[in-house]
Parts: C-alpha cells; structure tokens; sequence
C-alpha cells in the first residue's frame, strides 16, 4: 500500500481518536490521553513521510477526490505547501498532547479535554489538506467550533464561557465574509459555465478554482462608482475569513480572552491549530490573490498595521500569557505581510510567510508550554509577582530564553548563524523594504521595524520580570515533570536550529506548490491580472545596514528591557500609571471591549435592533387581535369559534365552505 | 404491488388512535401508541428501500373511485417531494413516544391518540394526490394540535390554541378558495370535474384570464406561508409552540405541510401566472426577512423555548427563499431545510421541554450552569444548537449553504440579507447557551437528575441522524435534487 493512500488518515485517525477518547476516556489512566497521542503520531509519520517524498519528487502530488453528493466532492491535496504545514500541525499538536498529560493531570474531566483536542488537530488537519474550497470551510468551521469547547474547557468560570462565545462569534463574522466570498465564487464560475456544470466536475476544487482565475477577473462590478473585479471581492471576502481566524485588526479581539482556557490550549490554538488556518487559506488560494488588483495591497497593509498595533498593546500586559498572546497576534501580522509581499516578489512570498509560520508554530508553542509550566509551579499569571523563577525552574527558563530569542529574531545576517525566528523574520522585512523601493511607499516597512523593535521590547521584558531577579511573591514553585520539560527541550531544539538548516531549502520546496505539476500557472501572467509589478531580482540584495537593521533593533529591544527590568536604571512608575494617558490607552486595548462588546453588540445589536423587533412584533400580533376583534363585533357567528365546541366547528367550516364555493363561481363568471 | 403500502400508513396512525383512545392505564396507551408508530416507520423504511429516487414519477400509486359526478378520487402517491417528509414523521413519532414514555400526564390515551391522529392527517397531506382528499387532511391536521396545545398546553393554553386555530384556519379558507377556483376554472375548460393535483396543476396553464390565474395562485401562496409560517403571517407561531406542550411542539415542527405546498402546489404553476416575477420576488423577499427578523428576534427573547419558536420561523425564511431561488439546489436545500429542520427543532424542544420539568422555569437569565448536573443533555443540546446554527458537518449547513449559494444566482440581494442573519443566529445559539448550560450553576435548582435512558435514547438517536445526513445527504437530497430538477425544467419549458 502506497503512503499516497494513507493520506485520507492523517485527519480521520484523530477524529476517531475523538469519539474513542470520549467514550472510553474515562475507563483509562490519564483520561485516555494515549488514544490522541497514538493517533497523531500516526499522523504524524504518514505526513512526514509523503513530506519527504515529495522533497525528493516534487511532482507526485498527492490528489485524490470522491463525489460527496450533487455537484461537490470531498478529497485529498497534499502539495509542498500542505505537506510541510501537515508535518508542522501533526508534530507540534503532538508534543503539546504529551506534555498536556502532565499539565492536565489534576482535572478530572481529562476524558472530555483529549477528545476535544483530537478533535481540533483533526480539524485543522482536514483543513489543511482539503482539496476544494468548500470541504476547507467545513474543517475550518469545525476547528471553530473545537475553540469555542476548548476555550470554554472551564465552563463553570464565567469568565470562560463569555470568552467563549467571544472567540466563536468575533471568528464568525469572519467566517460569514469567506462563506459569502465561496458563493461569490461559485455564481461567477456557475455563470462562467453557462448554468451547466459538466459531470464530474467539481468546480470548487482548487486546480478548477485557479483555471478560471482570468474569466473571474475579466468580471466587473460597480461599487460606489468605482469599476471592481470579482476576483478583488473574491479574495477580500476571503481575506475577511482569514482576518477572524488568524486575529487581525479588527476581529483581533478574542484571541486575548481566548486565554481562559487551559494553557496548552493556548499553545495549540496560537501555534498549530487554529490562528494559522487564515494565513494557510491566502497561501492556499494564492494565484486568485496575486490575479486580483489591490487584494495584496490590503492584505499587507493589514498584516503590517496588525504587526505594530499588538505589538504596542504587548508592552504592558501583566498577564504572562496575554502577552504571548498579543505576540500571536503580532507575529500573525507579519506573516500576512509576507504574503502581501506577494505585490513585488511574487510566489516567493508564500515560502517566506509559511516559513515564519512553521518557526513560529516551534517558538510560540514552547513560549507557550514553558509558560504554562511557569504557572503550573508557580500558581500566578501575573509576571508582577514571579520574579526570579529561574533558579527553581531552570530547564523552563533555559528553553524559554530560545524561545525569545527566536521570537525576537538574533542572528548574524549573511551567514547561517541565528536562531530560527532570525531567518523567517528578515525575509519579510527585506521584501518590505524591496516593496518600498519600487513603490515608493515605505509604511509597510516601517511598521515592520518598529514592530520588530517593540517584539524584542515586551518579550524581554517577560524573561526579565519572570525569570531574573528576586522573587516578588512567596510562590514555591518547582520543575515541572519530565513529560513536561521533553517536549519543551524537542521544541527548544527545533526553535534553535529549524531555521538555519531549512533556510534555502524550503522556499524553494514551496515555490514547487505553484510551479509544478498540480496545477501550472505563469505567475508573471497572473501579476499582469492582478496590476502588480514583481521586482526583477529578489529581496536580500539590500544595503549592508537595511539586512542588519532587524537585528540592531532586536538588539536595541533587548538592551532597553535590560535597563528598565533587569537593570532597573530607569523608573518606570512616571510613566507606568492609570494618569498616563498613552499607558492607560495601551493598557485598555485602544478600548476595544468597549466599542466591540459594550457599544456595537450590546447597545445597537441587542438592545437597539433585537428589542425593537420586539416591539414590531407586538405590532403586528395587536394588528391580528384587531382585526380578529372587528370581525367577533361584527358577527356573532364567528363568536361561536371561541367556545371550544366541536359542533359549532364543523358549522362555521360548512358555512364557509359553502360561502367560498359561491363566490369563486362569481369571481370566475365575472371575468 | 399488493399491499396498499401509502393507505396503510395513513390508515395505521388513525385505526391505533382510536384504539388507544379505549386503552385504560398509561401503559396500554403508550404501547399501543409505540407499537403503530414502529409499524408506521417500518412500512415507511419498506418503502423507502423500494423507492427509485432517480425518476420524479409518482410511486406506490393507488387509485380508487370516490365521488365521480364531482372528480373526487381516492388517489395516493408519493415522490422525492414527499417521500423525505414522511420518512421525518416516521423516524420522530416513535422516538418522541419514547421520549415521553415515563411522563405523568393526564389522560394519557388522548394524549397518545393525538399524537398518532396528527401523524396520519400529516402524513395523509403528503401522499394525497387530489386535493379534495389533501383539504381533508390538511384540515384534519389542525384539529389533534388544537386539542394538544388546550388540553395539555402552559398557562395561557386556551388563548393561544385558539389563535392558531382561526389564524391558520383562515389561511386554510384562503387556500381553499384557490383551490375551488382552479377547480371550477379547469372544470370549465375540460368539461369534466377533477380533483386530481396533477390534473389541476397541468390546467392551471389554459386559464385563459390572467387574473384569475393570479388570484388563484396569490390565495393558495397565502394559504401556504401562513402555515409554513412567513413573515409577517407568523405571529401564530410562538404562542402555540411555546404553549404546547413538549410533544405538541415537536408535533408542530413535523407539520412540514406549508413549505411542502410550495413545492407540489406553487412552483409547478408558478411559470404560467401573469406576475411571476413579482411573485417571486415576494416570495424571495419573505423569506429573506423572515430569516432576518426571527434571528433578532430569537435574540431577543427571555425564555427558551420562544426563543427557539422565532428560531423556527427564521429558520424555515430558508425554504421560502430556496424555492423562489428557482435553481434545481436551491430548490432541492429548501426541500432539505424542511427534514433538517423538522429532526433539528425536535431535540430543540425535546431539551426545553427537559430543562422546564427539571427547574420550573424556561426563563434564559434564572438557569446557568446546567452542564454541570445534566451533562448528557449537555452534549446533544450542543449538537442541536449547532445544527441549528448551521455548523458544517451538520445538516443544517446543507440546506442553508445549498440554499444560499443557488439562491444567489437569481436573487443575489436577497441572499445578502440571509447572509447577514448568520451572525445573529450564531449569537443567540451561543448566548442562549452560555447562560443556561454554562457559568455557576444556580444552586437553587438542588441535585437535578439529568435526563432519562428513554429520553436520551430518543434525543441520541435523531441527533446521531444529523450528523449522518449532514456527512452524507445524498440518501435523501438525491430524491429531492430529482424533483426539483424536474420543477426548474418546467420555468425552462415556459420560457423563463
């Protein structure tokens, strides 16, 4: 049996492991947790080994599809670009379920917790290698659906069950632009094919989706008198699913809160499973974004804006994994920025975004699980009251410095020393720079700088008020479990070196997504569609000091949080404090809570439009009653209705049959 | 074929109501009253492992002669429009007499007799093939139901029973004078009086007056959206559902027969009335804002089970707006939107009706934390909830996503309106769950018992057949896809 064969596993083992690990969970040591862990090791194995495979022959593509029902299909598509995010999700889901068997040991409802979590790598797994459109909302819904169990895992915390909701609806109003952008979609290519989609063609598989990328475009809508292409409200529409999952300015918001649930769910939501999917869908659909005029300029625009905006809000959380969490956020803005990139370097951009995205998946994921190994010991959230964690943790501490470091990006530009994050990051600022040069418009670069600066800021601010000094508080605190501490040194490995030996390798592995085989495209074709010009030469040519400049400011970023936290030279109490109004802006979230969930859905969704249609309806319940009153007063006979009695039922339906019989025979002879 | 396999369908649920209608004691009742629904859903199996769904002829016809001076025939039959809507009567009843198997209610064999009544008189509306015999059933409909919300129903029973009476009994009038105008109107073109649907339907063509042609089809639409219910003809609705007692509202739910009138009865006519396109329009734009507006005001309401009652009318917005889609999927999703919502909305009420027997109350804000004392309820009121607000894998994003994407190909702005909707209807699901399953448990309930091996079983089993046809719709859709196809090809035929 051919590995090829064995793709469709990769998702349904951890599906089954789901519904095993929910029945049976509870009869087995540690809630079941090995159900999951076996099944995503095989997931694991099967999606390492067609990676591999297809590393050494890149055209066999694994593409397989079956007829679902009417005109739509389910199937398989593991291209390099699936391959490697496959690889990434299996692996990381992986090593965040075995050391979950340390961290959830106390919860007695562990059953329900590795049934859940199975069923959310499932998901994310189906989204990955789901070869149309429409199976990839379906798993992409699903992996909603698994955050919303999991972030509200603590259902009996308020808190928990408001985040919640929270991170399901704000994903929603994202998910409803990309269903729309799919029927969008649809009617175009249901028009393209005049009405008659031939058998056997399933048109929302992707190789279909990018044949007919040019009649698309050639389709034009008027909006506010401006001349629009389909493909333009195609893939923004797309853009608005993506900007919900993977937390962009403005649907942002839920990730934070998104911490009530247990901290691996965090690690799984923020490195593998979900917030990637929305990069994933742009990557995926690719060719209709780099067709499509201005759809990249807003996806980079966005993603660079987001960069910088949660970086600023990542400064002075208190909470140790709100912080990650606007790093998330953050860090997911530069990967849409490299896709946006898109505008200049072509194709190029999807390797330089995936990249930062698997070294992000390693470094997050460990930030993460050390996080949660640091408030498994220590039994606080709040960095203000650890301090000096590192003596009794010094593994956590030893990886989590990795992990920063990666996350801020050292290296030594031009050669293969530094850490992963090092090698993913720079490519996008240089393609920034490059944009800038041919466009004349630097703000994308800009905002990449100073976000890089403010990243290696908040992040060292963390390692400083956590690990160094004194302790603040009378914590304890211990190591944590070597089922814990493993998969943080295996993680720690990965964020150290995964970048350097992979550098050159894996954009060329990803450029073969799109160039070879499974469906062949002319790039340059499709940026002439799209109105972009594509540098003639790559990024990474630039001036000595742009290639060092994200380093200088990494550096810069480190030194400043020395002084200020480590050090404590510098007096922070000015400017740290409720009366500065920047802080109090920063600290607040730009009151996002107040304008998205006190204003927008409070005042005008439920109390302005929700009870006001209350009241509408009352209207038209009173108009029933008032004319059933004109006729009660009118006739006696109709008085009769109310009396309950059978007989009188069976009068008036006579009586009225008989009236209804004569004056249809009127109506009829009359005309 | 020698077994008159539709008559004994229809027949089976009225000879056992009589029946149970003599049984003494609880037990005989609702033996008697499992034991014809389990026959019922057998025949209805039988049938359905015997069906062609590749052709949209009628099968399993039986024909007899009734009143011939007047064209009334006994005249059964059934196709890929019907046939999904009895298999959902057929697979619910059983498992809601189950569900109701250990309740203490009065008068147990009525109850159990209405209960089957209203399955034959629905299932008789769906394999009449003459409109006198559908009248009948149509009518025969409303008379168990009435009796279901007066006798067992909440505190304002009688009001509300009665109100769903008149209200819809005026749109049944309405309907009627459609009815007998087409009737008298064919009558006169042929010679020859007719009952029969298909006949009348074939002759709707050759009414030479155009508004007659118009009056007939704007009565017999009004008769049929105010039973689907359409906004704004809906106010009938959550008073009765919310009234009735839980079977009553789960019987409510199965009452398919308005949307199943848009497709037997409108759209094979709708090609030859002078104002189609705005009837169309009508149509789309109804459901369209019934959609909308029963998602606001799902969102709006305190109690739980009104909730899911204005959920139901913006639900069913989908069948309306899907058969004015006039696209064969379309079409074929608001057909689909029936069945699922009808298996949907089942275990909706069924967790309303548990939820109120267990606390008292069904007032959204006095619950809370219910998850952590009935965690079996939990789990299928979470599949139920996200059926009902359409999460992929489920059988709601079928009908909704079939619904929305064909639709949009003729009427893209009304498409527009429905897709706005989707936010809310996520919120209020979410929201109403939240605040009673979710958060610190209000102590002032004591130890509740979670839900019973008979109402698990039952509420189980139809939430297992969501996520079944929402992975696999083909069993059914393929049947429905026929028939629509054949219903698209007649506006082709005219012109349209």
């Amino acid at each position: 049996m051919a590995i090829e064969d064995m793709a469709f596993l990769i998702p349904v083992l951890p599906a089954l492991a789901f519904v095993l690990t929910f029945f049976l969970g509870k009869k087995l040591p540690n809630g079941g947790a090995i159900i999951p862990i076996i099944a995503i090791f095989t997931s694991f194995v099967i999606s390492l080994m067609i990676t591999l495979n297809l590393l050494q022959n890149p055209e066999q593509v694994v593409s397989q599809s079956y007829n679902w029902f009417a005109i739509l299909n389910v199937g398989v598509l593991i291209d390099p670009l699936a391959a490697v995010m496959l690889s990434m999700v299996s692996f990381v889901s992986l090593l965040i379920h075995i050391y979950a068997v340390g961290y959830m040991s106390h919860d007695k409802a562990q059953p329900r917790y590795f049934a859940e979590t199975a069923l959310f790598t499932a998901a994310m797994l189906g989204v990955v290698l789901s070869d149309n459109i429409l199976q990839f909302f379906i798993c992409w819904e699903l992996v909603g659906l698994c955050s919303y169990l999991l972030i509200g895992f603590w259902f009996e915390k308020p808190s928990a069950a408001s985040a919640a909701k929270k991170a399901f609806l704000t994903t929603r109003v994202g998910d409803v632009m990309f269903l729309a952008g799919i029927i969008l979609l649809f009617a175009d290519i249901f028009r393209i094919f005049n009405g008659s989609i031939p058998e056997g063609v399933y048109v929302l598989r992707f190789d279909e989706i990018f044949t007919h990328i040019p009649e698309i475009a050639a389709l034009n809508t008027q909006i506010f008198g401006f001349e629009v292409s389909h493909l333009t409200i195609i893939t923004l529409l797309f853009f608005g699913g993506a900007v919900g999952k993977s937390g962009q300015f403005p649907l942002h918001v839920w990730l934070p809160d998104a911490m009530e649930g247990p901290t691996t769910v965090s690690a799984l939501i923020h490195a593998a499973t979900m917030v990637t999917a929305g990069v994933y869908l742009v990557a995926r659909t690719f060719p209709m974004f780099l067709a499509a005029p201005y759809s990249l300029l807003v996806v980079a625009y966005l993603g660079a804006f987001t960069a910088l905006f949660a970086a600023t809000m990542g400064l002075v959380m208190n909470d140790i994994k709100r912080v990650l969490a606007f790093s998330t956020i953050s860090q997911l803005g530069y990967m849409m920025l490299g896709l946006g990139m898109g505008a200049v370097i072509g194709v190029t951009a999807v390797g330089d975004s995936l990249f930062h995205l698997i070294n992000h998946a390693f470094f997050k994921a460990l930030l993460f699980l050390c996080a949660g190994s640091v408030i498994h010991a220590v039994g606080t959230q709040d960095i203000r009251q650890m301090g000096g964690v590192r003596k009794v943790m010094p593994i956590t501490f030893a990886t989590m410095l990795i992990a920063s470091l990666a996350l801020a990006g050292f290296g030594i530009p031009g050669t293969s020393i530094g850490v992963s994050g090092f090698f993913s990051k720079d490519p996008i600022i240089e393609a920034a720079y490059l944009f800038g040069e041919s466009t004349e418009n630097w703000v994308p670069y800009l905002f990449s700088i100073v976000a890089a600066l403010l990243t290696s800021i908040y992040i060292f601010r963390l390692i400083f008020m956590t690990f160094t000094g004194k302790p603040r508080t009378n914590y304890g605190g211990h190591e944590s479990p070597s089922v814990m501490t493993v998969p943080l040194m295996i993680l720690g490995v990965l964020a150290l070196v995964f970048g350097a030996l992979t550098k050159t390798g894996f954009g060329k592995f990803l450029e073969e997504t799109f160039a070879n085989n499974f469906v062949n495209m002319d790039i340059h074709a499709l940026a002439e569609i799209g109105k972009y010009h594509l540098a003639s030469h790559g990024a990474g040519s630039e001036p000595l000091l742009i290639l060092w400049m994200p380093v200088i400011v990494a550096i810069a970023g480190l030194l400043i949080s020395y002084l200020i936290y480590g050090m404590r030279i510098i007096d922070m109490s000015s400017i740290v404090s409720r009366k500065n109004p920047i802080y109090k802006l920063l600290y607040n979230r730009y009151y996002q809570n107040a304008i998205f969930t006190q204003f927008l859905a409070v005042k005008v969704i439920y109390e302005g439009l929700a009870l006001a249609g209350r009241a509408i309806d009352r209207g038209f319940d009173w108009t029933v009653y008032l004319i059933g009153h004109i006729f009660t007063e009118a006739s006696d006979g109709l008085r009769l209705l109310q009396t309950g009695v059978v007989q009188n039922y069976a009068t008036s339906v006579v009586t009225g049959v008989s009236l209804l019989i004569i004056l249809v025979k009127l109506i009829l002879e009359v005309f | 074929m020698a077994i008159p396999i539709l008559s004994l369908i229809v027949l089976i649920p009225f000879l056992f109501a009589v029946l149970t209608l003599f049984t003494k004691t609880k037990e005989q009742a609702r033996v008697s009253a499992l034991f014809s629904s389990v026959l019922v859903l057998a025949l209805s199996m039988f049938m359905y492992f015997n069906f062609d769904s590749t052709t949209s002829q009628m099968q399993f016809q039986e024909f007899a002669q009734w009143v011939p001076s007047l064209g009334i025939n006994y005249q059964l039959g059934i196709d890929g429009i019907s046939m999904p809507l009895v298999l959902l009567n057929a697979i619910v009843i059983p498992f809601l007499i189950l569900f109701t198997w250990n309740d203490d209610k009065k008068q147990p064999n009525r109850f159990y007799a209405l209960i089957l009544a209203t399955q034959g008189a629905v299932i008789g509306v769906f394999v009449a093939l003459d409109f006198f015999l559908f009248y009948v059933f149509w009518e025969l409909t409303l008379v168990p139901l009435f009796f279901m919300v007066s006798i067992w129903g909440g505190p304002a029973k009688h009001k509300a029973s009665i109100k769903f009476f008149i209200y819809t009994h005026v749109g049944s009038l309405v309907m009627l004078l459609g009815i007998f105008g087409l009737y008298f109107a064919a009558w006169g073109q042929t010679g020859t009086p007719n009952m029969g649907i298909e006949h009348l339907l074939s002759q709707f063509q050759f009414i030479a007056s155009g508004l007659s042609r118009d009056l007939i089809f704007v009565a017999l639409l009004f008769g049929f959206l105010v039973k689907i219910p359409a906004f704004p003809f809906h106010s009938w609705l959550p008073d009765a559902y919310v009234e009735a007692p839980t079977a009553g509202s789960v019987l409510f739910v199965l009452l398919k027969i308005g949307g199943y009138g848009l497709f037997r009865v409108m759209l094979p006519i709708l090609p030859f009335t002078p104002s189609m396109n705005l009837m169309i329009a009508i149509m789309a734009a109804l459901g369209a804002v019934s959609i909308l507006y029963g998602a606001f005001l799902a969102l709006a309401q305190k109690d739980l089970k009104r909730m899911v009652a204005y959920s139901s009318v913006s639900h069913m917005g989908y069948v309306t707006l899907g058969a004015a889609g006039l696209v064969s999927l379309s079409v074929s999703g608001a057909m689909f939107q029936q069945f699922s919502h009808g298996l949907i909305m089942s275990i909706m009420f069924m967790a309303c009706g548990v939820i109120n027997n267990a606390t008292g109350t069904r007032i959204i804000n006095e619950l809370g934390g219910l998850a952590r004392k009935m965690p079996k309820l939990a789990v299928i009121m979470m599949l139920a909830f996200m059926a009902s607000l359409g999460l992929p894998g489920l059988t709601g994003f079928i009908a909704e996503f079939l619904v929305l994407t064909f639709t949009y190909i003729n009427q893209p702005t009304y498409v527009v309106i429905a897709i706005l909707a989707i936010i809310i209807t996520a919120a209020y699901h979410l929201w109403a769950m939240q605040r009673t399953m979710f958060g610190v448990y209000n102590e002032k309930f004591g130890a509740l018992k979670d839900i019973s091996a008979s109402q698990t079983f039952s509420m189980a089993v139809i939430a297992i057949l969501i996520l079944y046809f929402g992975l696999n719709p083909s069993p059914v859709l393929d049947m429905m896809i026929t028939n629509s196809e054949k219903l698209v090809s007649l506006m082709a035929v005219a012109g349209v």
